[in-house]
């Protein structure tokens, strides 16, 4: 393989934008799996860890199991597999639809994963080298660096919450609600001082002093920047292509 | 009150913190836990408390195996302070920050404001009680954290460094409050290097240095 770890941060952009939206367009069920080794196999070579795919997708497997349910009950067609008195609990349609949502969240999460393999200060240089306003990539690459924080905090929170004698699955339902509300109140206090903290300390390094910015640091594409674009262009036309023939 | 046996535990992705530990923690003492920065005091303390769950061994507290119970059941017996006290703020006043939890649990109003006004007397948040909790000073954030634990009446308390961050004035006053939960019978594990605070309330002092404890230590006070 070539040296992928070197790969241009707006090349894994193109990469990312590439699968994730034929995971949108795509509904063949076969297609969609091509698509899906793909990606895995992308991720791999870009040394992207599959296991932490794993890991979030863990997190919504109750939601999948429920979604096959919700389609088989609500689409009046199809083969039934599974029946409990009159109600459809599993049919081929709802199964097909399920297993379409499965796919395409799984390959929206593994295309997710290429971009952390880039630097931050790089995605921010090559989307400025992309013409992009400064303002708007230090956003971009803010928001990505701070939701991993953001989320050990939500769980410290609800930690706290619980400790204070707050069991959420012997709650009402209608009081539950209340307590999410709760939940928010630190967390938002905490956003909020960080974000004041951080625009202070961006003042006091002279940020946005000067209209124009130089930076030391120029990407460059390399070689293989250039045959990956092509690659995922001609994939991302086949495969629509492909898509568009078959339906 | 709270034991460990033979309690190995690590974070994800490290190298074990504690190997093996045995540990005995009494009701009716107040212990501390003193040691150097990472030495893993606040792990022990997470330990104690449920928060973290040991990956070999057991740790019971009033019997219960940390593995098998709710931390909400926990919660109920064994109050803990974190090291900030932000994060452990809910509520939009003083007042709500003491009675939510027990409105949630649906227990009735008049009986809801007597408990919270007697909390708000017994730690002095009475002039406070209708302002939001952020607009108080560090030393009073605390308190009122520790009152919104009390309203629970839990058995036994863990405080997470209480003493950073607080003057000589405000100290003094967490002392108070200190000696008025231990005179209620609550037992304690205060973290802390703060010498004269220890010295001050320590009756068993567990010293903790990379993740060995290397001293157990029994004073009169
Ligand atoms: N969430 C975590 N993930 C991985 N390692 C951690 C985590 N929290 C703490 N550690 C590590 O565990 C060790 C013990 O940390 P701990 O917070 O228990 O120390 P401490 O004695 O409370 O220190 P301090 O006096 O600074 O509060 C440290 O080496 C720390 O780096
Ligand atoms: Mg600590």
């Amino acid at each position: 393989m070539w040296q992928t770890a070197a790969l241009d941060p707006r090349t894994k952009l193109i990469l990312v934008l590439t699968f994730s939206s034929l995971a949108v367009f795509i509904k063949n069920v076969y297609i969609l799996f091509i698509l899906l080794v793909v990606t895995l196999v992308a991720v791999r070579a870009i040394g992207g860890d599959l296991w932490s795919i794993f890991r979030k997708l863990q997190r919504f497997i109750t939601i999948f199991v429920a979604i096959i349910v919700i389609q088989s009950i609500f689409t009046a067609h199809g083969h039934v597999i599974l029946q409990i008195a009159q109600i459809r609990l599993l049919t081929d349609i709802g199964l097909l639809r399920g297993v379409q949502t499965i796919l395409r969240f799984f390959i929206v999460i593994a295309a997710a994963v290429i971009m952390t393999t880039a630097n931050p200060r790089d995605i921010i240089q090559g989307l400025i080298q992309w013409k992009i306003p400064y303002e708007l990539a230090f956003m971009v690459t803010i928001a990505i660096r701070f939701l991993p924080l953001l989320q050990e905090e939500a769980k410290d929170t609800l930690t706290a919450l619980q400790l204070r004698g707050v069991n959420l699955k012997k709650i009402p339902i209608f009081k539950r609600l209340k307590t999410y509300s709760y939940l928010l109140m630190p967390l938002l206090v905490s956003v909020l001082m960080k974000s004041r903290d951080l625009s202070v300390a961006m003042e006091m390094r002279a940020f946005r002093a000067f209209p124009q910015r130089t930076s030391l640091r120029e990407l460059h594409f390399r070689r293989a920047d250039y045959y990956v674009m092509l690659l995922s262009i001609l994939f991302f036309l086949m495969l629509l292509f492909t898509a568009i023939k078959i339906s | 009150m709270i034991s460990f046996q033979d309690v190995s535990f690590r974070y994800p992705r490290s190298k074990w913190l504690f190997k093996q530990l045995n540990l005995e923690i009494k009701q009716n003492l107040i212990t501390f836990i003193a040691g150097p920065n990472g030495g893993g005091k606040t792990t022990l303390g997470k330990l104690m408390a449920g928060i973290l769950k040991p990956e070999v061994g057991t740790v019971l507290v009033n019997g219960l195996n940390t593995k098998d119970v709710e931390l909400a059941e926990i919660g109920a017996k064994v109050g803990y302070l974190f090291q900030e006290p932000e994060r452990q703020i809910f509520a939009a006043t003083v007042r709500d920050e003491i009675g939510f939890v027990l409105e949630l649990h649906e227990i009735k109003q008049a009986e809801i404001t007597a408990k919270v006004d007697a909390v708000l007397k017994q730690f002095q948040l009475e002039h406070l009680a209708n302002l939001s909790p952020l607009k108080l000073s560090r030393g009073e954030k605390q308190r009122l954290a520790i009152a919104a634990i009390m309203v629970n009446q839990p058995r036994f308390f863990i405080l997470d460094e209480p003493t950073t961050g607080l003057d000589q004035e405000r100290k003094e006053i967490l002392s108070s409050v200190i000696e008025r939960l231990q005179d209620e019978g609550i037992g304690m594990v205060i973290i802390s290097h703060d010498q004269y605070f220890m010295q001050r309330h320590a009756q068993q002092i567990i010293t903790v240095v990379g993740g060995e404890i290397v001293d157990v230590a029994n004073c009169s006070t």
